[in-house]
């Protein structure tokens, strides 16, 4: 019975006008959620946490860099199993939601990319080094500079987000080099400190929370911002339908 | 009110071009939905004949 | 049935690239334009021009793959030939490997036999040599199947010239990594296995997928 409702509200998400309602219902919500998990974290990581050891004040940047690094790569794994789902069942919806994720995921490794630049040039004198992590991490921001231009190219836009979702497919490789970069070479970048499984992080309990509030705040702010993007897509592309006329005729 | 911190320049541009890429990824879609219901508001007018 | 089908692809396309015989010359060109212009810009010093050799090398290999891709499948969707792919009885990837292996004798081949005489052009050690020739063999596969794939995805678009050459690069930086730093292991007198063995992982991860992928992406193309 369980199983039968499942099924049938994921086939109704395939829906535009059931998807759009949702999403501007939840949208709303993952912002507000975002925006009280973020203050919570800025506020201990600006004026909490003491400052480091060896690192004074400039380890603060831990908090927008790791986070964001995180999304970045945990962003591109939602993006692929949308991708499969699309490329599997061709649900519209389920295209565009792979499609607007291209954007965030961007944005994110860029904020990673650039907080890195901004933390190294302080602590290790330059302001960027060719090892292992920084260089997935640069293939990871052109591989989805390379899906936005890619179904960007396209006229018709549905074969457009398929043939996008393939390449995304193909660019999930990368993820694990990235992860696992500082195991399998020695690099510039630190090693992993952070341990969700496998026991005792190294990095002081006293620094933690902050992390964990800018995690979550991230990935709320991940799945606000795609809802709103996915949402403007899939206005965009029915413009002339009738559930638009209609929902836009009431507006005006 | 504002902490005065060692390397606060790099540490106040992280914090900085985080702000400014959310508030983007929030302000965009946004902008985006205004230009898109002017564009079928302005269809509409073209095929009704109907300008207010 | 499906070698015959294959093989006629590659001697096809083999017979049209000795028609279009300047064309084909290409990948040399370009890789005595890298290793005579190269050292005119930096100078000629003997140890500068060894250390940026296999690069320089595998630049020269990397362009002349990327060169030959625009045209890789639009001629056969432009005349119909390509829909013929999936009427007939050999499957669709087996033909589609057999085009990417043509493009490998063309554009790479080229470049592996005469890799030798520009290694030595530029003061590159003997006993990287090698290693230089066994990268190439193992690496240029590699390029060429993720420049057919990054070609069969951009298949549908206008501009696809720009966007192809965006998607192949992320996309080949492990193996222009793991090449040169073979080659330059080698230069300077360590093992360059484990290199050569991440290498050939790549191209064993590459074999197995990229075929699929493309043959996906052309199918969704030709609609």
């Amino acid at each position: 019975m369980i199983w039968k409702t499942i099924k049938v509200n994921f086939h109704r998400l395939g829906s535009p006008p059931t998807f759009y309602r949702l999403a501007e219902v939840l949208a709303p919500w993952l912002w507000g959620g975002f925006a009280v998990c973020a203050a919570i974290g800025l506020y201990q990581a600006l004026y909490v946490v003491p400052p480091d050891y060896q690192q004074s004040d400039s380890f603060r940047i831990l908090y927008i860099h790791v986070p964001s690094a995180w999304q970045a790569m945990a962003g591109y794994v939602v993006m692929a199993i949308l991708a499969v789902i699309a490329l599997v069942w061709r649900i519209r919806t389920v295209e565009i939601m792979a499609m607007a994720g291209a954007p965030i995921g961007a944005a994110f490794t860029f904020i990673c990319l650039a907080t890195g630049s901004l933390w190294g040039r302080p602590m290790w004198g330059t302001w960027w080094a060719w090892d292992a992590r920084l260089t997935s991490m640069l293939v990871l921001l052109f591989i989805y500079l390379g899906i936005m231009g890619l179904y960007a190219a396209f006229e018709d836009r549905r074969k457009g987000a398929r043939v996008a979702c393939i390449l995304i497919l193909v660019g999930i490789v990368n993820i694990p080099i990235i992860h696992f970069s500082v195991e399998w070479w020695t690099t510039l970048h630190q090693g992993a400190t952070i341990r969700l499984f496998s026991g005792e992080s190294t990095l002081h309990a006293s620094m933690m929370p902050p992390l964990v509030w800018m995690t979550i705040a991230v990935k709320l702010m991940f799945g606000a911002a795609l809802l709103d993007r996915a949402r403007n897509d899939l206005l965009d592309q029915d413009r002339r339908k009738g559930w638009v006329q209609s929902r836009l005729g009431e507006t005006t | 009110m504002i902490p005065d911190f060692e390397y606060a320049f790099y540490v106040w541009t992280s914090y900085g071009i985080f702000a400014v890429v959310i508030a983007w990824q929030f302000i965009q879609p946004r902008l985006r939905k205004r230009r898109i219901e002017a564009e079928v508001r302005e269809e509409r007018a073209l095929q009704t004949g109907s300008y207010e | 049935m499906i070698v015959s089908s294959m093989s006629a692809l590659i001697a096809r396309d083999l017979r049209l690239a000795v028609r279009h015989g300047g064309e084909s010359l290409m990948p040399l060109i370009f890789l005595f334009s890298v290793i005579i212009l190269i050292p005119l810009g930096v100078g000629p010093g003997p140890n500068l021009l060894s250390a940026i050799a296999p690069g320089m090398i595998w630049v020269a290999a990397l362009l002349s793959s990327l060169l030959a891709l625009e045209n890789l499948f639009r001629p056969d969707l432009d005349d119909g030939t390509l829909e013929q792919w999936w009427i007939g009885q050999c499957p669709a990837g087996a033909l589609v490997v057999a085009r990417l292996f043509s493009h490998w004798l063309i554009t790479a081949v080229p470049v592996i036999v005469f890799a030798p005489l520009a290694a030595q052009m530029l003061y590159l050690p003997a006993e990287a040599l090698p290693v230089l020739v066994l990268s190439l063999l193992i690496g240029t596969p590699v390029l060429s199947l993720v420049g057919g794939l990054a070609a069969a995805l951009t298949l549908g678009t206008n501009r696809g010239s720009v966007l192809l050459s965006i998607l192949v690069f992320p996309l080949i930086v492990p193996v222009l990594i793991f090449a040169t730093g073979a080659v330059s292991a080698a230069a300077d007198g360590m093992s360059a296995s484990a290199h050569l063995g991440l290498l050939a992982s790549l191209l064993i991860l590459a074999i197995t997928l990229v075929p699929l992928a493309t043959s996906a992406a052309l199918r969704l193309n030709i609609e």
